[in-house]
């Protein structure tokens, strides 16, 4: 245990990078994703093709190959990122596609009816989608996002083996010095633990907010 | 029906995209790894190796429950390029390490070929799999440090090894390890290189990566500007790879053990009377020349003494 306490700012440290790449990561998957969510409802078909075709390419491919591909294979054609971008926005552009499929989900829960109703009122498609759609869409969203966050959480873990100074790549370092896995890595992954914990916690929360009660 | 062709043409088009991409990265092809090609002179180095008198094995002791199985379960790696690298031809693996684990296979079991179970260890876990028996020795690079001796017992050391520095084939601002203060340095995430770099370099930045491999390419597209680990290893890669070189001499000393369980005292005392006599016989030297002698010119260097060093 000692190993963790002369080192815990050290890995506080890598900590603090974990919840950087989750934030990044998981609040760019929001955007591209609810984007990409409307591209696939869109009634333009070639919108649909590339939005469905960013998901099955993105959702079936394993993180560490977008990682890696992104690290070292962007180098040969010129662009270069910091390790740390690279990760967040792999890591975003991944999660995207999950929060795609949750958006659209939920957007198909709400009834045709809602949608024929604004229409025949002469609301755009836009508008349509803000005011009427996805305030009742969200609400059957917020398990699968926090799913998502969860995902997006862990799954920063794969960072460390692109080289990123984060949680888990900090524990190998000091694994390296002292010899003490076990600790270590129950340590680390008690960190990660919690931060999925607070998620479902603060979708927990959100859910209840939003709720319609029954009358 | 729309549907479904809608859903055959997005996944034609994910395909397609998936064998472009893949293409792409097929430009430049690997010539093979070292250690690849043939083996004959390796295994015949092993079936050379000497045998174990059976009235040498103590009843109940390490070695008899290993001869009792007829395998030696031994942990490792097989992405370890001279030391321990698996070729995914054959499914063979070979190596110094690989060849050390198979040469005491042999001593203890008499067989000089299918005597070793591999379980691939980490950095992550090799002292955690010592003990708790799921292997009986650790064959891995696996430099003696005091605090891995308080949970394994070390036999040997039987290599003892440096870090040196890899950089790009057109620098020459880098030729000593003072050099990488203020640099940014890449080492593999299993190695205890960072320990030595980090003693030797207190001011460098440290990158750590999975693989060889992605030091290589780290350095090679600039993303480093030097990769630090075993001189054995930087040579072999740079003999394959002529976009990167090998600058000074070994920067520390990197004795390797292998890796014992601590609670059974017959198993270090049995290994290290084993390592004398590979030792004394030539093994040893046969086995270096057979691997790492490959890549690193001249002869093969003194093992080095047992019990040598702190830990061992």
């Amino acid at each position: 245990m000692q190993v963790v306490t002369d080192n815990i700012g050290f890995l506080l440290g890598g900590l603090l990078v974990t919840l950087e790449l989750t934030a990044l990561g998981f609040a760019g998957a929001l955007l591209l994703g609810t984007v990409l969510a409307v591209f696939r409802v869109s009634p333009i078909p070639p919108l649909r093709v590339a939005g469905t075709v960013y998901v099955e390419v993105l959702r079936n491919m394993p993180l560490l190959s977008l990682l890696v591909l992104f690290v070292f294979g962007l180098p040969d054609i010129g662009l270069t990122f910091s390790l740390f971008t690279s990760a967040a926005v792999c890591l975003a552009a991944f999660g995207a596609a999950f929060v795609c499929e949750a958006v659209r989900g939920g957007i198909n829960t709400v009834a045709v009816g809602q949608a024929e109703a604004a229409r025949s009122l002469g609301l755009t498609f836009t508008q349509t989608l803000l005011h009427v759609i996805l305030p009742p869409a969200f609400r059957t969203m917020v398990q699968p996002l926090v799913n998502i966050f969860i995902g997006i959480a862990l799954g920063s873990s794969l960072a460390a083996a692109v080289g990123v100074s984060e949680l888990t790549n900090r524990t190998q370092v000091l694994n390296l010095q002292s010899a003490q896995a076990v600790v270590l890595f129950l340590v680390s992954g008690a960190m990660y633990l919690a931060i999925a914990l607070l998620g479902g916690l603060v979708g927990g929360a959100l859910e209840r907010r939003l709720s319609v009660r029954s009358r | 029906m729309r549907t479904t062709i809608r859903r055959f043409l997005a996944a034609l088009a994910t395909v397609t995209f998936m064998v472009a991409l893949a293409s792409c990265a097929d430009s430049g092809t690997a010539p093979p790894l070292p250690g690849s090609a043939d083996t004959s002179r390796y295994d015949a180095v092993i079936a050379a190796s000497p045998v174990a008198d059976p009235a040498a094995i103590t009843p109940g002791s390490w070695a008899d429950k290993v001869r009792q199985r007829g395998t030696l379960n031994v942990g490792g790696t097989d992405a370890g390029p001279l030391f321990s690298l698996k070729d995914p031809a054959t499914g063979k693996v070979t190596g110094f390490d690989a060849g050390l684990s198979q040469m005491l296979a042999h001593y203890i079991t008499g067989k000089p070929t299918d005597n070793t179970a591999l379980t691939i260890t980490t950095v992550d876990t090799r002292e955690t799999l010592l003990e708790n028996g799921t292997v009986d020795a650790v064959f891995a690079t696996y430099t003696i440090t005091p605090q891995r001796a308080a949970k394994v017992a070390f036999a040997g050391p039987y290599y003892s090894s440096g870090d040196a520095i890899m950089v790009k084939a057109d620098n020459t601002t880098i030729r000593t390890a003072a050099d990488l203060n203020g640099r940014t340095v890449a080492t593999q995430a299993n190695s205890t290189a960072v320990l030595a770099l980090q003693k030797a370099a207190p001011g460098a930045n440290v990158l750590l990566f999975q693989e060889d491999a992605q030091c290589v390419a780290a350095v090679q597209q600039g993303r480093a500007d030097a990769y630090v680990i075993d001189q054995g290893i930087l040579i072999s890669d740079a003999s394959t790879n002529p976009a990167v070189k090998v600058v000074g001499e070994p920067f520390s000393t990197e004795p390797y053990g292998i890796g014992l369980p601590l609670n059974d005292p017959t198993a270090k005392a049995f290994v290290n009377d084993w390592l004398e006599a590979i030792y004394a016989d030539g093994s040893w030297a046969n086995l270096w020349k057979a691997t790492i002698g490959t890549v690193v010119s001249g002869d093969p260097p003194a093992p080095p003494a047992i019990g040598s060093v702190e830990g061992s």
